[in-house]
């Protein structure tokens, strides 16, 4: 075959043009910001000032107006601890829906299918939107429902402003958006495994519980990484769900993680370094996980 | 047999309990957006005053109408240009064996899981410096850039299917790289591009915290962050919202559906050949 050597960089040329110009030089601009002020006086003026890791210092151990635990006692755990709970709860229902779906008729699968692509194809903005309209505070269904059977006395409830409740809404919405991949991909991978096996342990007597663990389980164990860690990418870097939630914007930072943290500190008031030193911190989380699957990725790939 | 009656009762009640939860949202988004008076959720539960009220005056008052076009707009060039600049980009890496090949392809699963977060910021900076602000085409490059990495990674396995002896009886047949690549390769790989054209249709079209950030003239805003107009100051059309919120779900499922059968191909299989 004729092979030059040329032309796959000329192929590659305007791909890895855009990727450099857009994604990795912004990387870079990020990172240098985030040693600089570079507050709205700077802008103005032009000239950032290099101020070390005094950005991080901040992060760290408190911002101005915000208490010195904040990243720790606020944002770590609405980041971390909600993808946890996020991916843990999709991955569960994703493998439930999946042997639900093997087990049922054609016609109650195709249904069930084709719900799960609806909620799968409803976007994060709108699917938000209409979860935040279903808790509204004021008028919302929860509400009028949690009245009418003398949950809620009429004083009512804004479960938005409690951090909890915030988060348990932003759960649902999240798990209601993410389970359909996970669960229309472990079906397809539930099909790659041989029937004979779960056969041949059903005359040994197994239950249906041993079978799942002791064949789906080890036999679907790479798909199981590979939807895990994409969910656990995708958790850690909610934005618009929290954002669009009353009080994400910005108004309550008892609600922001780490997303939307940056996210305010630069866009909202202007403190582009601070901002930029959170996005750093979001990003060398991630780049933890991406080296995890990338592990992963290449080790399936010398077994095979 | 009353085990097996239990059974079939249990996954009965596990089906309507999953379609409940799943199809709830999507529910009431229309129910409320085709019911004439939203004053409360209760009342958006059944439609009582069936109307398209909500429809005409996102499109009229709203201007609802100009952010579905920009976010067309958007939307088709970004997944033009980065089909194109995906499609050269997998040939080279699923076709060639050069130096440096692999680290082309952690480098592209590596970009590929930047923060939007993250890169707002410098962007940002970057669109203010060259007045691209309120710019649909600013708005496109990021678009195209942010889709790129994941794009060439979904295609340049659909493009490693392709059997090397095709593209080699294009060659003894006197054909050309460049007539072999479009004759024999282009049409072969089009499955994968349907499924990399959907992942950046949606991307593009629903995107909303670059869009958030570059736009703020009211006749430049996408559908992301129109929707964010029907908030009052007092009162919030809640109607309005979910027609709008309607018409901005429906181009997603149109092409989740027809791209359905190849969404999860590239993804499970053939990752990393």
């Amino acid at each position: 075959m004729r092979e030059s050597k040329t032309r796959p960089w000329l192929l590659l040329a305007g791909p890895l043009l855009v990727i450099a110009g857009l994604l990795l030089y912004p990387i870079v601009r990020v990172t240098t910001l985030s040693f600089q002020r570079y507050n709205l006086r700077e802008v103005i003026s032009g000239s950032p000032v290099f101020i070390g890791w005094d950005n991080y210092k901040q992060v760290f151990t408190g911002a101005p107006g915000l208490p010195g635990s904040y990243l720790w006692r606020t944002i770590l755990p609405n980041t971390v601890v909600f993808a946890a709970l996020a991916v843990i709860l999709t991955i569960v229902l994703g493998t439930l829906v999946a042997l639900l779906l093997q087990s049922v008729g054609p016609r109650v699968r195709a249904l069930v299918i084709g719900a799960a692509l609806i909620a799968w194809a409803l976007p994060a903005v709108t699917g938000t939107y209409v979860w935040v309209w279903i808790f509204d505070p004021d008028n919302g269904v929860a509400l009028h429902f949690l009245q009418s059977i003398g949950i809620l006395g009429q004083e009512g409830h804004n479960w938005f402003t409690d951090r909890y409740s915030f988060y348990a809404i932003a759960l649902l919405n999240v798990v209601h958006h993410s389970y359909p991949f996970v669960a229309i991909t472990i079906f397809a991978g539930l099909l790659t495994v041989p029937t004979e096996l779960h056969e041949a342990a059903k005359i040994d007597g197994a239950s249906a519980w041993r079978r799942f663990w002791s064949i789906t389980v080890p036999l679907m164990r790479p798909v199981f990484a590979v939807v895990t860690i994409l969910s656990t990418i995708w958790d850690f870097k909610v934005f618009a769900q929290i954002y669009l939630m009353p009080g994400g914007d910005g108004s309550n930072p008892e609600v922001f993680n780490l997303g939307v943290w940056s996210y305010v500190s630069s866009i909202n008031q202007t403190k582009y370094g601070l901002g930029s030193a959170i996005a750093v911190l979001l990003t060398v989380v991630l780049l933890l996980i991406t080296l995890v699957y990338l592990r992963l990725l290449f080790r399936e790939e010398d077994t095979a | 047999m009353t085990t097996r009656t239990w059974t079939s009762v249990g996954k009965t009640v596990a089906v309507v309990a999953l379609l409940t939860f799943t199809l709830f949202p999507v529910y009431f988004m229309l129910s409320t957006a085709l019911n004439g008076q939203n004053g409360s959720g209760t009342d958006s539960l059944v439609p009582s005053d069936f109307t398209l009220d909500n429809f005409s005056r996102a499109f009229t008052e709203d201007h609802f109408g100009r952010y579905m076009l920009n976010s067309a707009i958007v939307t088709v060039a970004t997944v033009v240009v980065s089909g194109a600049l995906a499609m050269l980009g997998a040939v080279a890496i699923a076709r060639f064996r050069f130096r440096f090949r692999s680290t082309m392809l952690v480098l592209i699963l590596i970009v590929q899981m930047l923060p939007a977060e993250a890169l707002v910021i410098p962007l940002f900076l970057q669109m203010k410096d060259w007045r691209m602000l309120n710019s649909l085409l600013g708005l496109i490059l990021v678009y195209i850039a942010f889709s790129l990495p994941f794009a060439i990674w979904n295609l340049q396995g659909f493009v490693a299917a392709v059997p090397r002896e095709l593209e080699e009886a294009a060659y003894l047949d006197g054909c050309g790289w460049w007539r072999m690549f479009r004759s024999v390769l282009l049409p072969l790989v089009v499955p994968g591009l349907v499924a990399t054209s959907a992942f950046s249709f949606v991307m593009a079209w629903e995107e909303f915290t670059f869009a958030l950030t570059f736009l703020s003239k009211d006749d430049r805003l996408t559908v992301g962050v129109g929707l964010q107009r029907f908030f009052g100051a007092h009162v919030n059309d809640w109607g309005g919202l979910m027609a709008a919120s309607t018409m901005v779900t429906i181009p997603v499922v149109v092409v989740f559906v027809l791209a359905q059968r190849r969404l999860g191909a590239g993804l499970v299989s053939g990752a990393v050949k």
